[in-house]
């Protein structure tokens, strides 16, 4: 009877701990603590101080050298350094950036950009040479660069990489100092996507040469984009100032940004106690109490990736075996999924492209039918194959150790038990060692999720490729490689759109994985930080964003 | 003298067996620094590897590694391109000792304090209070207590940062400190306590009392030094794990400590930083476990003649 009576004791006499403590429990449990939400004031002219903090996921910034850097963190700070022959623009679209217009040849595989006025962070002009070196740089096989086969579309980039020709071989030149002129291995319908991209960018070759690999620590480094880094600390905060050489530098209103490394949990108590502005990432767990708290200030949009199960077509239980792929891929209630367990941050996922702007990913048919109705189905398939409730499929399901992969893969073995009965073990193993089991081939059914390179069906399809490096699943069917092939080699984009719904929908006969959702981006964004908007690259640039005049955190 | 020499010489083959250990558990993980998801052509992936020597056999890597560990080089970074492990602890220690230095202060301030106010009134409320929160601070795991600290300190009141690293910044340290000290803190009251009143009990305590001496003089004068003794032996190991760097605590603040880069060093099997870090953990633990038998000899002269 004395511990109610005490623990409210110290509520009154300590409400704030008490609601800490509160609120430590709630982080944990998803529940409302009753903290007040966070009430701010914006008002509508610009504030005093123009800096914004923003988060990056911990664990990356490997290097900030544009030809080496592969993670997305180091991505976000190269997107503020530098620019390419495009730049996005505030909704992540493609516009003109160091190039100020550009022409295509009939045949699609020949582009001619018209560089701007634009000048180095040191005061030297951008040239087309500055391109032409980054890119030879980028291919060369000494520079060791884990993105050389990004720049493959360009021609003769493998065969620079693979180092069967010289680097002076690449299909970039620049006729004079205003013109870049690239030649493709084939029409590249993404090619200005591509171009925003840190491996598409300049590079100051003096600076290179002097200091190799160091000439991107901030005593030597020279930029072209809308800040210049001023500290970096390894696995620490990261600032950049702004470059008053930017040819764009009128309309950039930030005066200083800071990136900081930060774990997903550390990050929301951070926005909390008002020190940072702009997440990268929330607890998909802590969505309704987030929102409850927090308001318009949680945002989140679709992403450019899929969580799909890979199903290995080359060895048991699933080689030669439709029926059962078709009973597993009926058996998964992704709605429910996606709205109890994943807190109805994702979309389903029935095919393995996101939504893309004008594709129409084709879907399965059996995506008509009610829910009742799959699950019947599902059973017929199951029985076809071969098995019944005393004789049950029993398989091994295999993923990334990850408190969501664990929710999300316990949820569809659970499914797969009550719909099929199913015996699936879901087992975790740490990302690195369960990737090499996966390259290996050594798993039946395994965690497949993929983040897109470009905003283009193509970087999803080519996991099933045959032959391809990461078609972790051995996938092959002809007639689909065929389709891929002439999709490649097709100018015309709306054309070429069709022919990869036509290879998606072979894939998706075939059931060659099991989509469950599309992913989604989570950002914590403070009210009174504007100049940013939902994209599905998730590429959000500090030169558009301001900082207005706002009281309370 | 001749005796810590020895010690100083048989911590050399202590580090090799360590840097060993290190070196073959973590080339027998699965998985290599340069795996990830995406597309990798293996002409791409060798010329990687061959950068760093990782395609020579494992004895040749390891040897080289030995020679360049001999010459205090812990070779380069695998995570983090063109920096050195030795770069990377040099930029992250200096956080490390200047929070584990603050927090073995407050722990030794306020758990010393505790310990003896506990020690003089065994059994009074003053000597429960101190050992109850002493029993609370041992009990509550560090990543309770940081984040509570966060939650109220920085969240509620707003009085103090919820993280971050500024150097020569009172105020990003204070919060790390404390919660990296509060555990300490409780042992050492506990043992301040027990060896205080285990002092205070000899004989020539008593001969103290009957002469007339006020309290804090015996205390002072007699009964410190014995005090000293199991407190010297816990702080010393104690000391390397502070000045390491919790990595519980670097985590939940953010700060860019060398126990963060051990654990992402893991996570990417970056076995040069995660090799050089466990050397470093190793050389520390050595060194202040020398210097703790080298305060004993000091404190204790029955200890200088066994030696």
């Amino acid at each position: 009877m004395t511990a109610p009576r005490s623990a409210r004791a110290v509520a009154r006499r300590w409400p704030a701990l008490a609601a800490a403590a509160a609120l430590a429990l709630s982080a944990c449990s998803g529940e409302d603590a009753g903290v007040g939400t966070h009430a701010i004031k914006v008002g509508h002219t610009l504030a005093a101080s123009q800096e914004l903090t923003r988060a990056v996921d911990a664990g990356g910034m490997r290097s900030l050298d544009p030809s080496i850097s592969t993670d997305v963190p180091a991505a976000h700070v190269l997107d503020d350094l530098f620019e390419g022959l495009t730049r996005l623009d505030e909704r992540g679209e493609p516009e003109p950036g160091m190039a100020l217009s550009w022409q295509t040849s009939a045949d699609g595989r020949t582009w001619t950009f018209h560089l701007r006025e634009a000048r180095w962070s040191n005061g030297v002009p951008v040239r087309a040479a500055d391109f032409v070196y980054a890119w030879r740089r980028t291919v060369s096989p000494v520079t060791a660069s884990e993105y050389a086969q990004t720049l493959a579309p360009v021609l003769n980039a493998i065969a620079i990489s693979e180092g069967r020709l010289p680097a002076t071989e690449l299909g970039i030149s620049a006729p004079d100092e205003h013109t870049v002129r690239v030649a493709l291995n084939a029409p590249t319908p993404y090619l200005l996507s591509l171009l925003t991209k840190s491996y598409a960018y300049p590079q100051y070759e003096p600076a290179v040469r002097a200091h190799g690999e160091d000439w991107v620590r901030p005593e030597y480094i020279v930029s072209n984009g809308a800040f210049v880094l001023r500290e970096q600390v390894m696995g620490g905060r990261v600032t950049l100032a702004k470059n008053p050489r930017y040819w764009d530098a009128a309309h950039v209103r930030l005066q200083r940004v800071v990136y900081l490394p930060l774990d997903r949990a550390v990050q929301t108590s951070r926005f909390f106690a008002g020190e940072l502005m702009f997440t990268d990432s929330f607890s998909a767990e802590q969505t309704a109490w987030l929102r409850a708290r927090l308001g318009a200030q949680v945002v989140s949009a679709p992403y450019l990736g899929n969580f799909v199960l890979g199903l290995n077509a080359q060895r048991p239980p699933f080689a030669n075996n439709r029926n059962l792929r078709m009973a597993l891929t009926l058996g998964v209630d992704r709605e429910t999924l996606v709205r109890y367990v994943r807190q109805g941050l994702y979309q389903p996922a029935w095919t393995p492209t996101p939504p893309l702007p004008g594709y129409h990913a084709p879907l399965p048919d059996w995506t008509q039918l009610s829910v009742p109705a799959r699950h019947a189905l599902a059973q017929r398939y199951y029985a076809a194959a071969g098995y019944t409730r005393q004789h049950p499929l029993r398989i091994e399901l295999h993923y990334p150790t990850d408190s969501d992969n664990r929710r999300t893969y316990e949820a569809v073995a659970a499914m797969w038990r009550a719909n099929l009965g199913a015996q699936v073990e879901t087992y975790n193993e740490e990302f690195r060692v369960q990737l090499n089991e996966r390259h290996l081939k050594k798993l039946a059914l395994f965690h497949y999720a993929w983040i897109g390179d470009y905003p283009d069906p193509y970087t999803f399809l080519q996991l099933f490729q045959t032959g391809f490096g990461y078609n972790d699943g051995g996938y092959s069917n002809p007639r689909y490689d065929t389709l891929l092939n002439a999709a490649g080699n097709e100018a015309d984009a709306a054309r070429r759109l069709q022919l990869l719904a036509q290879a998606e929908s072979i894939l998706n006969d075939d059931v060659a994985c099991i989509p469950l959702y599309y992913y989604a981006t989570r950002h914590l964004i403070k009210s009174y930080v504007r100049g940013w908007a939902s994209n599905i690259q998730d590429r959000n640039l500090s030169q558009y964003m301001y900082v207005l005049e706002h009281q309370g955190q | 003298m001749r005796y810590f020499l020895r010690r100083l010489l048989t911590a050399v083959p202590t580090l090799l067996v360590i840097a060993t250990l290190a070196f073959m558990l973590l080339h027998a993980t699965p998985g290599g620094p340069f795996d990830s998801d995406r597309l990798l052509e293996p002409h791409i992936q060798h010329s990687i590897e061959a950068r760093y020597h990782l395609d020579e056999p494992v004895w040749r890597q390891f040897l080289r590694y030995l020679h360049d560990l001999a010459h205090g080089n812990l070779g380069p970074s695998f995570q983090y391109r063109n920096t050195s492990v030795n770069e990377l602890i040099a930029q992250g220690l200096p956080v490390d000792l200047t929070i584990g230095s603050a927090a073995m202060f407050i722990a030794l301030l306020t758990g010393g304090t505790a310990g003896l106010l506990a020690a003089t009134r065994p059994g009074s409320w003053r000597d429960r209070a101190a050992m109850s929160v002493a029993m609370l601070g041992i009990s509550v795991p560090v990543f309770v207590i940081a984040p509570l600290l966060i939650l109220l300190f920085a969240m509620r009141l707003h009085w103090l940062p919820a993280g971050d690293w500024v150097s020569g910044s009172w105020r990003h340290l204070l919060l790390p400190s404390l919660a990296l000290a509060l555990p300490y803190s409780a042992y050492i009251a506990r043992i301040v306590r027990a060896a205080a009143i285990d002092a205070l009990n000899q004989p020539y305590v008593r001969t103290a009392r009957a002469k007339g001496l006020p309290t804090h003089t015996i205390l002072w004068r007699h009964a410190s030094r014995a005090t000293l003794l199991p407190l010297v032996s816990f702080v010393g190991p104690a000391l390397a794990g502070v000045l390491t760097g919790s990595i519980v605590i670097e985590q939940v603040f953010g700060l860019p400590g060398i126990g963060r880069l051990f654990v992402t060093g893991a996570l990417n099997r970056d076995y040069t930083v995660v090799t050089g870090v466990t050397v470093l953990y190793g050389a520390l633990i050595i060194g202040l476990n020398l210097l703790v038998d080298m305060c004993y000899a000091w404190l204790d002269p029955r200890t200088r003649i066994r030696a």
